[in-house]
């Protein structure tokens, strides 16, 4: 038993080790976020003697349409989540259960689209936007975030569908279901870690993405959080503070989202395993 | 709801890049039909992610190769005339591209084997059993992941700063590890480890988030067998836990190695390249040609080089992924 | 399962419903607009004015101009820095820029290459909105003969010394001439200051009030050529003078990119000198519960001046109407009007200094006599040099220059090879 408790001391001294290194750049960041006026970067002796208030936090909040942002980004940022596990789950699940000609090819393309850097895919996409008509519109956005997001989300699960056992799609095959059924009763629950774990990814990648969303958004009232974000930025001069306690803000929602699908999706996985076991 | 453990036989398919080595003689028109069928069955399901890949992703790629071979001009209805290859000629006199490309194969090298290392190793410790406050540690982890790009990079730039104000300094100077404060920044070798530090710290959550999605799906009852068999703590996890997180692995590697080519703000928003130059990437060297030189043929050539390069890369990687069978 | 398969359908369709909802409104809101008032033409107007510049700008100045101008309406947008010059071009090569922007001037001639921007030279009454600004904000919308744009603000840098160190310097006002310069920051840096001189980094907008006041120059007149120039002697006496600062210590770290900022080190009193614009002290001084007080604790003064007098680096931005524009007359009006005495005193209340002359030198306009200050010192102050291949060519400037200071190329060297560079780019 001895061996066991040093053993949990070393475990838990590399967590810790590993906590710290995480996270002590947040807590300068929400440090900073106390002091007044950080037109320059605050001085480590100014960061640890400010005292901690949520002035910042007040004034980025009432600034920029920050609160409307907020609303617009997640409601972005939660259809496209949708929208994007669900295609992903539909395309892996057709490149894991059938086989066609032409399947590894085809994987292998979207493989190779996601290592070739375009900084100027943008123009032709935003000119696809443009013919449906749909500049200025969620639409627009989600169309281009589902659309253009299922390559990565196909790669990651397809790894994960992987794993799921065949035998068990031959109970549904006798009771005379589907392809679809298939799907549905047994890929998709069967890979909730995997589908959880992508979810987060999507809300996060989603929630931070700054770029498109200013090139299709062209109305103020309906723009996204990380243009809020970035508006706090000034061309000679900016208030860090104000940054960070803006960031600090934008992260809170990502952060509970990520607590509730690791809770809901990828440890019930565990759980259930460990229950059984 | 568990995935049993299942026997290496029964697939239904083959992977398609392995020749069916008993069809040969069999008429052609009856295997197109058979292609065929296969594709009907399919379709309903691949149609919408194929809609979506060709639409935002293959033809925008596309456009990007076509256009790597034009002086190309962004104006609509103007003229691009072709050049053949002179975009990709005019990169290797280009001093700013020797730079990019070691800068950006070191960053590859240096970070890809530590960040694949830490990120298992502290997947495998927050799925060790006794471990309480698991959720806690995966958020606390996966908090750099989710901070905007720009805001973080401003942020390691501020902890980096020379002199006794940045944190960084201000610590190792009180510590005592060093007398004088560093110029992180300013100098080659140190800059290029502040890129590479914040690389690492800012994607090692991602790959312990997937290690842990992995491990999650690693069936109980090969534990149990392994441990009626005498294998437990370290045995254990050398042939149960290595084996069946191998082609994770393959993927992991792949999105490592695609990040690591992929460095761009933490260069650009930290050291613009700078001293000299001496710290560009290709990706950074990518954007400025396009946005800042207006030169997109150029910008594009730079982009398809780099993605072929990537692709080779992975090439052995990826060859296991296509034969993901590992239940 | 269950509960996956009802989150994905309940949340789909709460979306959808919501989102079809937002579509529908934002539809009917952009139809409204254009058969509501049925000839208005609403003018698309990207602009990156601060906060208090934006208040003037949708408070005063829109409502002026739609009253003069019933059948105009503006829409106005303000777009972040970060990432502007790709919205531009995305905007462009799909089709959907904006009427007009308000663009950083060194933009103009590479855009107006591009093909992206309206000439504007044969607009009804160009020629007087031409004669009744500034000619050097004017000249850095020139390109191959033809005006792309109109100077709608200007600004320079000029000299802001920490009042205690100059103190301790020995000089009570601020220094007049570069001998006086060089010996104040030798005499501040021996009292214990961080740095004398604290040239804000290697690139241009940083070193050229140095380089042309100590009598460097970059071009011909008509920005056709670099060799001859650039590397004249008079050039690479400039920057062996610069570099024998930084020699001898008198440099602040941040020429090379180090810390503490300019502001930082201005504030705690570790600077002497830096030199910026007319922002330091509207941003710094309007800083609610600061102890800095940047009016009291700084004197400012002229970039001193050398064998090339005093000169420094002009900056600002520039009204242009994009090609593909459906509504050029329109947008030329706002321009045009945008210039006149009116709009400019509204503008000049946020602090941005009006490119119309007889505005500019009311001294009812600019009663802070810093801001008068930069007014005098845009006498003298010279654009980067306006050819649409800046960019690339002040990459390869800037990384000599960076050499040169680092010790690691002599100036001579630095300065041929960058004309060279230069020469040759701009053949392109």
């Amino acid at each position: 038993m001895k061996g066991n408790i040093f053993a949990k001391i070393i475990v838990y001294a590399f967590l810790i080790l590993g906590l710290v290194v995480f996270i002590t750049p947040f807590i300068y960041m929400v440090m900073t976020t106390f002091i007044g006026d950080a037109y320059s970067l605050p001085r480590p002796n100014e960061v640890f003697t400010a005292v901690p208030n949520l002035d910042n936090y007040e004034t980025v909040w009432n600034k920029n349409n920050f609160f409307r942002y907020f609303m617009n980004s997640l409601l972005v940022a939660g259809v496209a989540t949708v929208g994007s596990v669900f295609l992903g789950a539909l395309t892996a699940y057709s490149f894991v259960r059938f086989t066609f000609p032409g399947k590894e090819l085809l994987f292998r393309v979207f493989l190779f689209t996601m290592m070739i850097p375009l900084v100027l895919a943008i123009v032709p996409q935003f000119t696809v936007i443009k013919n449906l008509g749909l500049v200025n519109t969620y639409w627009g956005l989600w169309l281009l975030y589902i659309g253009g997001g299922v390559v990565g989300s196909t790669f990651f699960l397809r790894g994960f569908f992987e794993t799921v056992p065949k035998e068990l799609e031959e109970s549904i095959l006798m009771d005379g279901g589907g392809n679809w059924t298939i799907f549905r009763r047994i890929y998709l629950p069967l890979s909730k870690p995997a589908l959880g774990t992508m979810a987060i990814f999507a809300f996060s990648g989603t929630w931070d993405e700054y770029f498109v969303a200013l090139t299709i958004i062209k109305d103020e009232a309906m723009r996204t959080l990380p243009i809020a974000l970035m508006m706090f930025q000034g061309k000679y001069a900016s208030n860090w503070s104000w940054i960070f306690a803006a960031s600090i803000i934008a992260i809170l929602p990502v952060i509970i989202i990520y607590i509730v699908f690791q809770k809901k999706f990828v440890q019930s996985g565990h759980t259930d395993g460990a229950v059984k076991g | 709801m568990l995935p049993k453990v299942k026997n290496e036989s029964d697939h239904n398919q083959q992977p398609v890049m392995t020749p069916k080595q008993k069809e040969p003689k069999k008429p052609k028109p009856s295997k197109f039909m058979k292609g065929l069928k296969q594709w009907m069955q399919v379709f309903p399901f691949l149609f919408l992610g194929l809609t979506g890949a060709s639409v935002f992703v293959i033809y925008p790629l596309i456009k990007g190769i076509v256009m790597s071979f034009q002086d190309y001009n962004i104006m609509p209805g103007a003229e691009s005339p072709f050049v053949g290859l002179e975009n990709y000629a005019k990169a290797f006199s280009d001093p700013a591209f020797r730079y990019a490309v070691r800068n950006t194969f070191l960053n590859t090298v240096v970070t890809v084997p530590i960040n694949w290392f830490l990120g298992l190793f502290f997947a495998v410790l927050i799925n060790i059993q006794f471990v309480k406050y698991k959720i806690t540690f995966r958020t606390l982890y996966y908090l750099p992941i989710i901070t905007s790009w720009i805001v973080v990079a401003f942020l390691f730039r501020y902890l980096f700063a020379d002199g006794d104000n940045g944190l960084i300094n201000y610590l190792l100077v009180q510590v005592g590890i060093i007398e004088e404060p560093i110029s992180w920044l300013q100098n080659q070798w140190t800059a290029m480890i502040v890129i590479w530090l914040f690389h690492i710290w800012k994607t090692v959550g991602w790959t312990v988030v997937i290690y842990l999605a992995a491990l999650q799906g690693i069936p109980k009852e090969l534990y149990e067998a392994a441990s009626i068999d005498g294998a437990n703590g370290l045995k254990a996890f050398r042939f149960v836990t290595i084996p069946m997180l191998g082609p994770i692995t393959a993927f992991v590697i792949i999105n490592l190695v695609m990040g690591a080519f992929n460095i761009f703000p933490q260069v650009y928003f930290i050291t613009n390249g700078g001293p000299m130059g001496q710290t560009e990437v290709l990706q950074s060297m990518i954007y400025k040609q396009a946005f800042n030189n207006f030169n997109f043929g150029y910008s594009s050539a730079l982009g398809v080089m780099m993605g072929l390069t990537i692709f080779l890369i992975t090439l052995t990687q990826q060859k296991k992924l296509g034969k993901q069978r590992f239940m | 399962m269950k509960l996956l398969n009802k989150l994905i359908a309940g949340v789909g369709i709460s979306t959808l419903l919501f989102a079809t909802g937002c579509t529908g409104g934002s539809s009917e809101t952009s139809s409204g607009s254009d058969g509501g008032s049925k000839d208005k033409v609403v003018l698309d107007y990207w602009h990156t004015y601060s906060d208090q510049e934006e208040i003037i700008l949708n408070e005063k100045i829109k409502p002026l101009f739609e009253k003069e101008h019933p059948n105009i309406e503006l829409k106005l947008t303000r777009m972040p820095y970060e990432g502007l010059k790709q919205q531009v071009v995305a905007g462009v090569s799909g089709g959907e820029a904006p009427d007009l922007m308000r663009m950083d001037i060194v933009w103009v001639s590479e855009f107006a290459k591009m093909g992206a921007l309206q000439d504007l030279s044969g607009f009804e009454g160009f020629d007087e909105v031409k004669n009744s600004v500034f000619e050097s904000p004017m000249a850095t919308n020139l390109y191959e003969g033809k005006y792309y744009g109109v100077p709608v603000n200007t600004n320079t840098k000029i000299a802001i010394y920490n009042k205690e160190l100059l103190e301790k310097a020995g000089y009570s006002e601020a220094p007049e001439t570069m001998e006086q310069l060089v010996d104040a920051s030798e005499k501040a840096v021996k009292a214990g200051a961080k740095g004398g001189i604290a040239i804000g980094g290697s690139f241009s907008w940083a070193f050229l009030p140095y380089f042309w006041s100590l009598g460097g120059t970059m071009t011909n007149e008509d920005y056709t050529k670099f060799d001859g120039y650039l590397n004249s002697p008079e050039s690479i006496a400039a920057v062996e003078e610069i570099a024998k600062w930084q020699k001898d210590g008198l440099v602040a770290p941040t020429v090379l990119g180090g810390e503490p900022g300019t502001w930082d080190g201005m504030k705690n009193n570790e600077y002497l000198m830096i030199d910026d614009g007319p922002w330091f002290y509207s941003i710094l001084g309007n800083e609610e519960g600061s102890k800095f007080k940047p009016e009291e604790a700084t004197v400012s003064g002229l970039i001193p001046a050398g064998p090339g007098g005093s000169s420094s680096v002009i900056g600002g931005e520039n009204l242009v109407t994009f090609a593909g524009s459906e509504h050029p007359e329109e947008a030329w009006t706002f321009a045009k009007w945008m210039l006149t005495d009116e709009p400019q005193r509204l503008m000049a209340e946020a602090g941005l200094i009006p490119t119309n002359k007889e505005t500019a030198n009311d001294p009812e306009v600019i009663q802070n006599p810093i801001v008068q200050k930069y007014v005098k010192q845009l006498e003298t102050a010279l654009p980067r040099t306006p050819v649409p291949q800046w960019s690339e060519i002040e990459a390869v400037i800037n990384l000599n220059f960076e050499k040169v200071m680092r010790g690691e190329m002599d100036a001579k060297k630095a300065l041929d090879d960058a004309a060279k560079k230069a020469d040759s780019l701009l053949q392109q």
